[in-house]
């Protein structure tokens, strides 16, 4: 799943004819007062300034601001930028113009396994969130699109009546069209709001989640991918991500700061299991990794260097399962030339590390990770006969 | 018995080089329970109407590969099974294009990254039709002693080890492929083994989840227990405790399900599996899902590692039950034949080599010459005539032979484009033949009166000064022996018209204070012939010859120095003639003497 900030958001929604507000991204106070002179609704209309980050509450931090006049969302603008809260710097501003409206609807569209669902409600904002019973939905099969009839009938449950029930299943539709074309996997728009100028339905704000995976079919999507939970990702991870997007199986690492046991697992289900154990032990993790698909022993390299540089560890769990077609002897080569690499760097000191492992050419990786004893690595190596989380427990036996 | 995957079933697989290497991998599970390899056919447009070629045991078999399903199945209409390893852009195309197929039942799909929306198209589709998709992301499909279906199971001796060449009493259905090994051996170990493992794959939305499977092994008699390794996100874990709930079950359901950790980490974390992701309420946590298979009445271990001691308990009871009796295992199985390389390895087999090399070595990260490598040669500021030193003589040569054989090849590079090596190689340029070819016509000229005289020269003039001959002895026994002395005479140069570069080579060897025995010689045998007849001097093969044997240089290596050094110049004219892009060469009539019979009539055949 990958997330997609408002501006991007809004742009697609628009190419499926949703109607939103006008609206601009902007990096900069002076970008904004520049756009001022061109653009007539910046001067004609009153504006929101809101940062274009991947945050929650928001309006809580101050970082939504409404009711502006030009000079007053380049003062915003101004303030907002360059703001630090938690991992994140606020680096862009979205400015929108301000809607008229009395009241608030809501709509979204989610993937479900037998397709998708519709969701439609004749109240918005924060009231729809404690009235979730007022939410009423339409399933769609996958490959099945919804008919003007079904939208209105949904409409009219949800209780809108007369011509605003026509114009609301024609808003859903297009969003469903949106839905189904850009293949998202969850597109969120609260509040759907009246304009009072022309009684249109607009939208006012975006929620979307493409599908990362359908990228190959969607040429115009010239956006970045936000972070998913509440912070942009470091450069180590974006480092890791990058090879990750260059290799044939994959490499995956995200930083968990305060914790002291670091991660290097196999497998995306084993190292789950790996972290749950480390949890189950009252343990605290530092990190959670995964290399599989029988990556290069170069990106496994990286990753190992990476894990290595955390701050403040004492253990790492080089834990995996019996491998299908994962080299356990090449893999590890390139976890031992970045256990190499961090010794060198003056990293390591005082961690111990665990592995556990098996697969094609088992026999021979371990031994080589064994051997990483005699040049005065804390290693403890244990193959199929311990099973597998069984080193968690040894590593954090107190 | 089995579900899925059993000794009848028949494949197709959909893609090039990792299609392949699961057909590897397959045909060394028929192998060890020796059947027949199951693979009937490859789909793979870009090599359609050629063979893969699969080792099984000692032997290879080909395996023809088509351009479509229906051309597979049509040449081999026992095909039930695809198996699709096609890039993800392209995956839905070829899984719908199985699908579609009347003689295939089951679609697995081993291609990750599939979107979600394709993923669901291709489910909906099969449900529609009655037939199984499996997948995408999965590892595949394995019945103990009756077929594999791709790389599950991981290598030969994990087969063996997971005793899967005779069936257990357990099902496995698992997200991950790794843990899919784990469970397998741990059913192995702690228990029988297993029936049926599966791998669903850890996509958002697998084709088929785990209750039409749990169905399945409900109604497989052999199987007696099914494990189901979860994970957090989604509802099947929830879907398969409803059914287990929902009545009396034949078979045990053993479940684990991974994700504990996201408790105490920060919300939308991703990880490993696209579909390993909590809903916006809670709704597919760890928690929910584990609490609704114990409520169920599934067995639940604590931990993965308790999951090990919950499959034996669950064993002893089948045996105390008399459900399931104590396996047997087979006195022999199979061992699968080493490569030559690890045979090798492994001291098992000697080999006879097939040739023989005493000059370089290919076999580390850079060529040796003559044990030297090239890079520290390089670095200690050895040059290309040490390298011809080391190759042709296989010695390290001083840095004043390496000037003289440097000069040589300066002087010998080329000489204009009407000699027959150069005019050779612009013939052929100027008909569009390629470099190489277009250079070896040219060095097909060296011979005895082009360029070839060089060997030849250093071989007489050796065996003269070997046997201490004078001139005389030396012209004597040329003319009785052999003929003309190669090394002497030129077509054009004569001793009024000296050739500079003979001058040259001869000038700078004799300003170096070292013995030249062969030279000298050389020169005196110009004195008398040269006397006898203007042109008869010593040329530029006979001065290389007697130069490069005095510095030591074996007499069968001397025609190299010329055939290298020409070879710089045949290049050029090549290149030269390319680029100006010449025309077609063709003889003129008038340059020719047409002295054959005239014209006249043919008579009658007899």
């Amino acid at each position: 799943m990958a997330k997609v900030l408002e501006g991007p958001g809004m742009g697609l929604m628009k190419k499926w004819g949703i109607h939103v507000p006008q609206y601009a991204v902007v990096t900069s106070a002076d970008e904004l007062s520049k756009l001022g002179h061109v653009n007539d609704w910046m001067k004609q209309s009153k504006l929101v300034a809101k940062a274009h980050e991947a945050l929650g509450s928001r309006f809580k931090l101050g970082l939504v601001k409404v009711g502006l006049d030009l000079t007053g969302a380049v003062a915003a603008t101004k303030e907002m930028i360059g703001r630090q809260v938690g991992s994140i710097t606020v680096s862009q501003v979205i400015v929108s113009e301000m809607i008229a409206h009395k009241e608030e609807y809501y709509c979204a569209v989610k993937s479900t396994r037998e397709g998708s669902e519709i969701l439609v409600a004749n109240c918005g904002g924060i009231e729809v969130e404690s009235n979730w019973d007022r939410v009423k939905r339409l399933c769609l099969d996958v490959g099945q699109a919804p008919s003007h009839e079904a939208l209105e009938k949904l409409a009219k449950e949800a209780g809108f009546t007369g011509s605003l029930a026509k114009k609301m299943a024609d808003f859903a539709g297009k969003m469903f069209s949106c839905f189904d074309s850009e293949d998202a996997q969850y597109l969120e728009v609260n509040p759907v709001v009246t304009r009072e100028s022309d009684g249109e339905l607009v939208a006012l704000d975006a929620v979307t989640l493409l599908d990362g995976d359908a990228k190959f079919r969607h040429p115009d999507w010239n956006f970045q991918f936000a972070a998913e939970f509440g912070r942009s990702y470091s450069k180590d991870e974006m480092e890791v991500m990058a090879v990750d997007s260059k290799i044939k199986g994959s490499v995956k690492f995200i930083e968990i700061p305060g914790g002291d046991t670091a991660m290097l697992p196999a497998g995306g289900g084993a190292s789950v299991y790996y972290s749950d154990a480390v949890v189950a032990r009252g343990g605290k993790l530092a990190n959670y990794a995964e290399y599989s698909g029988d990556p290069p022993d170069w990106a496994v390299e990286v990753l190992t260097e990476k894990v290595c540089s955390l701050p403040g560890i004492k253990n790492i769990i080089v834990g995996g399962a019996i491998a299908n077609f994962t080299d356990v002897k090449k893999t590890f080569g390139g976890i031992i030339n970045g256990f190499r690499k961090a010794k060198g760097d003056g990293k390591l000191k005082g961690v111990k590390i665990w592995v556990r492992r098996g697969g094609p050419r088992e026999k021979e990786g371990l031994d080589a990770m064994r051997a990483l004893k005699d040049e005065g690595f804390d290693i403890n190596v244990f193959d199929r006969n311990t099973p597998l989380t069984d080193i968690v427990d040894k590593a954090l036996h107190k | 018995m089995s579900i899925l995957a059993n000794k009848d079933t028949r494949v197709v697989i959909q893609g090039g080089a990792a299609g392949v290497n699961a057909a590897r991998r397959m045909a060394e599970f028929c192998y060890l329970i020796k059947r027949p390899l199951n693979v009937e056919a490859f789909v793979y447009p870009p090599d359609a109407g050629k063979t893969n070629e699969v080792p099984y045991g000692s032997g290879l078999i080909a395996i023809p590969i088509y351009k479509t399903i229906a051309e597979a199945t049509k040449n081999h209409p026992t095909i039930n099974t695809s198996l699709v390893y096609i890039g993800a852009d392209r995956a839905m195309k070829g899984g719908m294009e199985a699908l579609d197929d009347a003689h295939i039942k089951v679609v697995s799909m081993i291609t990750e990254g599939v979107p979600e929306k394709d993923a669901k198209l291709l489910g909906a589709h099969a449900r529609k039709l009655g037939k199984v998709f499996n997948g995408p992301s999965s590892i595949g499909i394995i019945s103990a002693g009756a077929c594999r279906l791709g790389v599950i199971g991981g290598a030969f001796d994990n087969l063996v080890l997971s005793k899967l060449y005779r069936e257990g009493s357990f099902g496995v259905i698992t997200k991950s492929g790794g843990l899919s090994n784990e469970i397998i051996w741990i059913c192995s170990q702690f228990a029988d083994g297993i029936t049926t493992a599966i791998g669903i794959g850890g996509d958002a939305y697998p084709g088929t989840d785990y209750v039409s499977y749990l169905e399945m092994f409900e109604n497989d008699s052999q199987t007696k227990a099914v494990v189901v390794v979860g994970e957090m996100g989604g509802d099947l874990e929830e879907r398969a405790a409803e059914w287990y709930g929902a009545k009396k079950r034949r078979v045990k359901l053993i479940g684990v399900v991974s994700g504990f950790c996201q408790e105490s980490l920060p919300k939308g974390m991703k990880f490993g599996h696209a579909g390993a992701k909590e809903g916006m309420k809670g709704e597919g946590s760890a928690r929910s899902k584990s609490d609704a298979l114990k409520k169920s009445g599934a067995i639940v271990p604590a931990t993965f590692g308790a999951l090990g001691p919950a499959i034996k308990d669950t064993y002893q009871e089948l045996l105390k039950s008399g459900q399931v009796k104590e396996p047997v295992e087979p006195a022999v199985l199979p061992r699968l034949p080493k490569s030559i390389e690890e045979a090798m390895k492994a001291d098992e087999v000697m080999v006879a080599p097939l040739i023989r090399t005493t000059i370089s070595d290919d076999r580390g990260d850079e060529p040796c010459y003559d044990g030297y490598p090239a890079s520290e040669l390089i670095n200690k500021g050895y040059e290309i005539p040490h390298v011809i030193g080391l190759l042709w003589d296989k010695r390290l040569i001083s840095k004043q032979d390496a000037e003289i054989i440097k000069r040589i090849m300066m002087l010998s590079a080329d000489h204009g484009p009407c000699v027959s090596g150069a005019y050779g190689t612009i013939l052929a340029a100027c008909a569009g033949i390629g470099l190489s070819q277009s250079v070896a016509a040219g060095l097909i000229m060296i011979g005895p009166r082009f360029g070839g005289a060089v060997t030849d020269a250093g071989r007489f003039f050796k065996h003269a000064v070997d046997n201490k001959m004078t001139v005389d002895e030396f012209l004597t026994y040329m003319k009785k022996n052999h003929g003309p002395v190669p090394g002497i005479g030129h077509r054009v140069k004569s001793l009024r018209n000296p050739d500079k570069r003979v001058k040259e080579l001869v000038g700078y060897v004799k300003s170096l204070s070292i013995k030249t025995p062969c030279l000298d010689f050389a020169l005196q045998v110009e004195q008398v012939t040269a006397a006898k007849k203007d042109n008869l001097i010593l040329n530029v093969d006979g001065t290389m010859a007697a130069v490069l044997v005095d510095i030591g240089f074996p007499v069968d290596s001397l025609n190299g120095f010329f055939i290298l050094s020409r070879t710089i110049g045949l290049i050029g004219h090549w290149v030269d003639q390319k680029r100006q892009d010449s025309r077609l060469i063709r003889l003129f009539d008038y340059l020719v003497n047409y002295a054959a019979p005239k014209r006249r009539e043919v008579p009658p055949l007899k």
